[in-house]
């Protein structure tokens, strides 16, 4: 951590929120440290005891990154947000890449399955999840945000609807219905490549 | 299905659509829609396509994006390591590479052949990772060329060591088997394998220490069985390398920017020289850290012993096909390893012999001095125990053990269900049960229920709520409501809604015990497992049952005297609570469940007489009696099964010491609500009780608490003048039930009750030995044996076995060296207390309740001449009714320390005419022993009424906690008569759900 201060960090999440691309690739390192770290305790046969938090974890080690004075979001339930978009932007990155590598055969087929303990159907990945909440955007936004947030981001119900301005009851049915139709998306997806 | 062109008005529509339809139950759902849609046809389709996910969107993105990238990236990781080193053909040094074998995260694996020598060998590369750091790779030849001088049948030869293009490998014997662990892949071996492979597995041990060298990590994939039939270990030198990398690689961990540290190196090597087991693996290794010695796990300079410790930990998985310490995390491996006793090995696998347990306990002693020494002791004490049954019978292992197991705990029982005649003794042949939750003995399981789907076990232990998802047993923790944040609650899990998505759980007072639990103080919560969150849905109030349609919350409220007087039904939602059953002022009614039709309900009734298990129509009409009082007096839980069974869980009565306990079943009529066909016994368990009975609602899975209650003898140091205790430690090194009563005159032995015989005898055991000598047999009482004065008698109370009032209790004496017991007077008191002083005093007392129960006389008596002069009373308090007093004679015979209520005060009476001392002790209100501390200056008393504390309490009143145990067998304390040590009762309360199918 002693790499980038804290000004560092408060001043890259705010370029990038302006838009610039250059400021993602210098936040890029900070999450992928924090994923080696994740993916060491998995190597060596220890996991979170809450997994559910993770994210929100990571979020919060980058909440005390941020000077908090500088920080022009409104409040800490959008900075989450941010960083929702920035871990769904990156762990896509890396998802893609992985996937090349996978067809060029550098890597063994690795099941999904496993990894996301989801349905037997549901063999998928970050990318493909990321294309189709693209797809879920476009007729919906805001499920399509949901889902970035809470997935994504370890965003709670409650933050989520806090930076969405709707009721907790609504991001729940949000993230009910956004789940059947990104995996029904998915399997879709799935039937057509095959 | 037209997704592709979705409109957001239209998926609006559908959304709307979706949810209600979500409402509606699932059977019904088809035609909702269809007159919902209102013939739109394609809407239909793509609301039913959208639910056709629902089931399995439950758990899609329940692990976070974060989680599942390094998911990705650890496995990433491990191949990258994997890739292989060598061509197959080429020629390193002298060796030939002919093939690959296998590999792993955790190097590969080359069958070769040495040029030079002409003999097949096994090539092993290190992992790319421990050939990073120059220092460990130092240390890695260094022991290695140590380890290739160790010449042992039973330790997997090292040939050479050599180096190809920076990258380290090991030439070893080439080995056909497997290993260990998937030898035992989680069943226990039979019994003369176990033996077999564990002295093969002491003997290469042997050969290594002798010569100065430790293996630091020996666990079952570090122990190969060559399909001879031999054991061999692998992997000497390794170790050492491993760990001091990994721990190297933590303060690495901290710094590394590039995180490619060491740190994720997995602890242990594995050349396994099998095609079939290295390809299995995927390289993300878990739980190697469940071996490592307390020593280890601590960091301290290791000596031969933490071999020891980890060679226990292999007998403990041979002989249970479980692993010792299990956990989901480091951490939590290591501060089991450090602080928790693994689930005795008897009761994962009862027909174990005794002695089996005993020799792993003492492997497993924390405290390396109190471990075997040498692993040639372990070896011998293997060895005796193989001959002895040997000899024996010749004949399959579990033969023997079950001829062991029934002349221990279930002669008897047995003996009283033969008497049954009426009752099928026929039990089911192809039980499969498995073992859903590994908490140890510090948190026993509260309480479990399984899923109406099967897929989920939601259960309860000291530190909160459990989801665990049964198929991989992924478990996740319900997070505590604010309200409970602060302040303690202990949870019990009631039943799930029908959905499978949320199940009723109960808030109870903390600490309270469960067979107490009542409304009073506890409320009713629903949890959801899609959002994780409990909602409270009404105070003072126990749940217990869901109708099977899901509708209908039953649960009891209004305490009484006995327990809950009323049972109320109310909504799922909590809405509409009305009464539906009241019992009278003196009786309680409880734990009301619906018929598998919904139209009837079995519940229990209890007044003075006990319990009684009744049926009846929920809209009205006749009771009939389930179970009658005779019978529901011994169940512990009952449930109705959904093919019309009542399944039920009845104690054996004649069980000495842990609780034994055995599912019934009886058919149920579903229309008359009659028994209808005889009960039948369906297990043939001992020394275990069950609760917490749930079901699938297909009803083939039975998930159920399965828990033990054991008593241990402890032997701690007194320090700072008898108030502190240091190093407490296991002693007596059983599995069943023992009770410390005193000590010998000289300090050196304790004297225990235990039933590990099938009765409760006394034994005597040294502080040095670790196994007890019989004093008496039994039968005898389980509290109540002094040490006379001089030393030279045992002093004990034996109750009639009838126990009616009129048969005279007797206080015997038996030869501190063993022996017939003599009577030396009866009584027809009870309860009665004796005590002895030491010399030169020659007092014993008797405390004896009046008839009227009223007050305590206090008597002289000597072991050999019977019965002196009466020497005090004392009145007790007529709440109490004779019960709930203490006597104890002080050390130097001139004193008596008596208590005539729970709350105290101690007084301290004077047998030399001095004023009385009276001693209120705060923070006491339960106290149930009362020991002198040895130099007459304090007293060692124990508080609360299971588990509860031990304290050292001065004269002035000021107590120090000393000793804590949570739950099970009251706690208390008794010193050695030089006041050098306190001999402790311990109590470990095992509990775990388990799950039954084929039932």
């Amino acid at each position: 951590m002693t790499a980038h201060s804290t000004h560092d960090v408060t001043v890259l999440l705010q370029a990038w929120s302006r838009g610039d691309d250059e400021a993602l690739q210098k936040l890029v390192p900070l999450v992928y440290r924090d994923l080696r770290q994740a993916a060491r305790r998995y190597m060596v046969g220890e996991r979170s005891d809450h997994i559910l938090q993770t994210t929100a974890l990571v979020n919060e080690a980058y909440l005390r990154l941020v000077d908090v004075q500088k920080v022009s979001w409104k409040n800490r339930a959008h900075f989450l947000a941010m960083c929702a978009q920035l871990m769904r932007r990156i762990l896509t990155d890396f998802a893609r890449s992985r996937g090349y590598q996978k067809r060029s055969g550098k890597l063994n087929r690795v099941t999904f399955t496993e990894a996301l303990w989801v349905a037997p159907q549901s063999d998928t990945d970050l990318a493909a999840l990321d294309t189709a909440m693209k797809k879920l955007a476009a007729v919906d936004e805001r499920k399509s945000r949901v889902v970035e947030m809470r997935f994504f981001g370890g965003l709670t119900v409650q933050e989520s609807a806090e930076v969405l301005k709707v009721s907790q009851d609504t991001v729940m049915r949000d993230w009910k219905f956004a789940k059947v139709w990104l995996l029904r998306e998915l399997n879709g997806e799935e039937h057509r490549g095959a | 299905m037209g997704k592709n062109i979705v409109e957001p008005e239209r998926l609006r529509r559908v959304e709307e659509l979706y949810h209600s339809a979500l409402r509606v139950a699932a059977d019904q759902r088809a035609g909702f829609l269809k007159n919902a849609c209102q013939g739109d046809a394609k809407l239909c389709e793509e609301v039913e396509s959208l639910l056709a996910y629902e089931s399995s969107a439950e758990e899609f993105m329940g692990t976070p994006a974060f989680e599942v990238a390094a998911k990705l990236m650890a496995v990433d990781e491990a191949s990258e390591d994997q890739a292989d080193p060598v061509p197959i053909g080429v020629t390193l040094q002298r060796f030939r590479i002919l093939e690959k074998l296998g590999g792993g995260g955790m190097g590969v694996v080359y069958k070769a052949e040495d040029t030079r020598l002409f003999r097949t060998v096994a090539l092993k590369f290190l992992p790319k990772q421990l050939a990073r750091d120059p220092a460990s790779l130092e240390r890695f030849e260094r022991e290695a060329r140590a380890a290739s001088a160790l010449n042992h049948p039973n330790i997997c030869t090292v040939y050479d060591v050599g180096d190809h293009e920076g990258q380290p490998f090991i030439a070893m014997e080439l080995l056909e088997g497997q290993t260990l662990d998937h030898r035992i892949a989680g069943h226990p071996l039979p019994l003369k394998e176990c033996l077999t492979f564990g002295i093969q597995i002491t003997e290469g041990l042997h050969a290594a220490h002798q010569k100065g060298i430790i293996h630091r990590d020996i666990k079952p994939a570090n122990i190969f069985v060559t399909s001879q039939g031999q054991a061999k270990i692998l992997d000497f030198g390794l170790a050492k390398l491993a760990s001091a990398v990994t721990v190297g690689g933590e303060e690495l961990e901290q710094g590394s920017p590039d995180g490619r540290s060491a740190g994720a190196t997995p602890r242990a090597t594995a050349p396994l020289p099998t095609p079939d087991l290295l390809l299995t693996r995927t390289g993300v290794a878990m739980g190697t850290a469940g071996y490592m010695s307390p020593e280890q796990v601590r960091g301290e300079k290791l000596d031969a012993r933490t071999d020891l410790f980890s060679l226990g930990l292999v007998l403990y998985e041979m002989a249970t096909g479980h692993r010792a310490f299990e956990g989901d995390t480091g951490p939590a491996l290591h501060s089991a390893i450090l602080t928790q006793a693994p689930v005795p090995a008897r009761q994962l696998n009862p027909e174990l012999p005794p002695k089996v347990g005993q020799i792993i306990n003492k492997a497993l002693e924390k405290n390396r001095d109190a471990r075997y020494q040498a692993v040639s002791d372990v070896r011998s004490d293997l060895e005796a125990l193989r001959q002895e049954i040997e000899l024996k019978r010749p004949a399959r292992w579990r033969e023997v053990a079950v001829g062991v197991v029934l002349l221990g705990l279930i002669a008897s029982a047995t003996l009283w269900f033969a008497r049954r005649q009426s009752s099928s003794l026929q039990v089911a042949p192809d039980l499969t049960l498995r073992q859903l939750t590994t908490n140890s003995t510090e948190n026993p399981v509260a309480s479990g229920t399984i899923s109406p789907d099967g897929k989920y076990l939601a259960y309860s232990d000291r530190k909160g709520i459990y989801v665990k998802l049964i198929q991989t047993g992924e478990t996740q923790a319900i997070p505590q409501p604010n309200v409970f944040k602060n302040g303690k609650v202990d949870w019990d899990i009631s039943w799930w809604f029908p959905d499978g998505t949320r199940f009723l759980a109960n808030a109870h007072p903390p600490g309270e015990d469960p067979h107490i639990w009542s409304s009073r103080g506890s409320s009713i919560w629903a949890v959801s497992i899609l959002d994780g969150v409990p909602r409270k849905l009404r105070d003072e109030a126990y749940a217990y049952s869901i109708s099977r349609d899901g509708s209908t919350i039953s649960f009891g409220t209004n305490k009484g005297r006995l327990g809950d007087r009323e049972i109320w039904l109310m909504q799922s939602d909590g809405d509409q609570a009305r009464k539906l059953y009241e019992a009278g002022e003196n009786s309680a009614i409880c734990c009301l469940q619906f018929s598998p039709s919904g139209e009837s309900v079995a519940y229990f009734t209890s007044d003075d007489s006990g319990d009684t298990l009744l049926s009846r129509k929920l809209n009205g009409g006749p009771v009939t009696t389930l179970l009658p009082t005779s019978v529901a007096n011994g169940t512990t839980d009952s449930l109705w099964l959904p093919d019309g069974r009542l399944i039920y869980s009845l104690r054996e009565p004649q069980a000495v010491g842990s609780s034994s306990c055995n599912y019934w079943v009886m058919r149920v009529d579903a229309r008359t609500g009659e028994v209808s066909e005889k009960p039948r016994r369906l297990t043939n368990w001992g020394g275990s009780c069950m609760d917490s009975t749930s079901v699938t609602a297909d009803g083939k899975r039975l998930t159920f608490k399965k828990w033990t209650d054991g008593a241990t003898v402890y032997v701690a140091d007194l320090d700072a003048g008898g108030s502190r205790i240091i190093n407490p430690r296991h002693f007596s090194l059983d599995e069943g039930f023992d009770k410390p009563q005193d000590w010998t005159a000289d300090g050196k032995a304790v004297l225990f009750a235990s039933n590990r015989d099938g009765q409760i005898g006394i034994y005597k055991q040294s502080l040095n030995e670790d196994t007890p000598k019989v004093i008496f047999a039994g039968p005898a009482n389980d509290r109540e044996t002094r040490v006379s004065p001089d030393g030279n008698w045992a002093i004990s109370i034996v109750n009639p076995k009838s126990g009616g009032p009129s048969e005279p209790g007797k206080i015997m004496r038996v030869p501190i060296t063993g022996g017939s017991p003599e009577l030396i007077f009866s009584t027809q008191a009870r309860p009665v207390h004796i005590s002895c002083a030491r010399l030169p005093s020659n007092l014993c007392v008797v405390a004896e309740a009046t008839e009227d129960r009223k007050q305590v006389t206090i008597t002289s008596f000597d072991p050999v001449k019977g019965r002196g002069g009466e020497l005090a009373r004392l009145d007790l308090d007529p709440d109490m009714n004779g019960n709930g007093w203490l006597c104890d004679v002080s050390p130097d015979g001139t004193r008596l320390a008596l208590s005539s209520r729970l709350e105290g005060p101690i007084r301290i009476l004077s047998l030399r005419g001095q004023p009385t001392q009276v001693i209120q002790v705060k923070g006491l209100d339960k106290m149930m022993d009362l020991y002198w501390a040895a130099d007459g200056k304090g007293l060692y008393v124990s508080n609360g009424l299971n588990g509860g504390t031990l304290s050292h309490v001065d004269l002035r009143g000021h107590a120090h906690v000393l000793w804590e145990s949570h739950g099970g067998v009251r706690t208390f304390g008794i010193p050695s008569r030089d006041g050098r040590h306190l001999a402790i009762q311990g109590s470990t309360i095992s509990s775990n759900m388990w799950m039954l199918e084929n039932f």
